[in-house]
């Protein structure tokens, strides 16, 4: 064998091939066959499965915006409340002008 | 020895057409699983057995990763290589498996390889080199026995290796050269002996 540094990017062939023997079980057949065996017995994740969890977490998130959304409108209506009726009546006119040119023109009509 | 050819890991050499298995195996098709399995059977039990030592808890631990990469299959991302996501899934299943219990020892040497005897011929030299070269990788930390099984032996980059468990690519780098080393030096040995 050479004897490469240590720190070599590359793989070293025989150091590699050696310690592959060392790991090779052997009977990739027989093992091969048992995996597949017990996968008969596994549930896979289907794609009306996948798409069943993305449906709960739609409607959970949908919840969460639709809750969110109602506590921030809630806090703005009660920040600014209803006028009442009798305020608007006695309310000054937000544009006294407007006013005057309506009533200036009944009374022309007159 | 004869000139080893350069590992190709498995992940590189078809990683188009394995999105397409995954695909198939996640629509319920078991041939595709199938096929999936023969692939990485090898390169799965090496990695294992790396870490655990012993063969038969190897099988199991990297049979248990196979099984629950199938139950995950449609978390995989198909545009990343399917092997080192398999193999990040078989090394956590070969070290949960020897952290939950007490793994059975490497299997001893030959009685007649180590009490001299007749000249052992080269199929039991073979045996008793591969034996120390396991006993060599179970003195190693875990984590540097994976590194160099995935680098030299199984032809992964240091920022594959560095997915699969983990860590830093940097760090990869070092327990490759540590691993490395420490096992020329065996080998060295070995041959001086033969």
């Amino acid at each position: 064998m050479k004897d490469p540094l240590s720190f070599d990017h590359r793989p070293d062939l025989a150091l590699g091939k050696a310690l592959r023997e060392a790991l090779d079980p052997g009977d990739a057949p027989v093992f091969i066959a048992r995996v597949l065996a017990h996968a008969e017995h596994v549930r896979v994740a289907s794609w009306d499965a996948v798409l069943a969890r993305w449906a709960r977490t739609g409607v959970a998130a949908a919840l969460v915006v639709a809750l969110a959304a109602g506590y921030f409108v809630g806090r703005a209506t009660a920040a600014s409340p209803r006028p009442t009726v009798s305020d608007v009546l006695i309310a000054p006119p937000a544009h006294p002008a407007e006013v005057e040119v309506v009533l200036a023109s009944l009374m022309g009509n007159n | 020895m004869a000139d080893p050819q350069p590992p190709q890991p498995v992940a590189r050499i078809a990683q188009q057409d394995e999105a397409d298995l995954v695909a198939r195996a996640v629509a319920g098709e078991r041939a595709a699983f199938g096929i999936l399995v023969e692939r990485y059977a090898g390169v799965a039990r090496r990695v294992a057995r790396a870490v655990l030592g012993n063969a038969d808890d190897a099988d199991d631990a990297a049979q248990d990763a196979m099984l629950s990469a199938l139950v995950k299959l449609d978390q995989y991302d198909a545009r990343r290589p399917f092997g080192p996501w398999l193999l990040r899934i078989v090394a956590n299943a070969a070290t949960d498996r020897r952290r939950r219990r007490s793994v059975r020892r490497v299997e001893p040497l030959d009685v007649g390889l180590t009490a001299g005897g007749p000249r052992p011929d080269t199929t039991a030299e073979r045996r008793a080199l591969n034996q120390r070269l396991r006993e060599a990788l179970a003195e190693l930390p875990e984590r540097r026995r994976l590194a160099v099984v995935l680098f030299d032996v199984e032809g992964y980059s240091h920022g594959e290796i560095a997915a699969i468990i983990g860590i830093p690519e940097g760090t990869v780098r070092s327990e490759v050269f540590h691993a490395r080393r420490r096992l020329r030096v065996l080998l060295a040995d070995w041959k001086e002996e033969a």
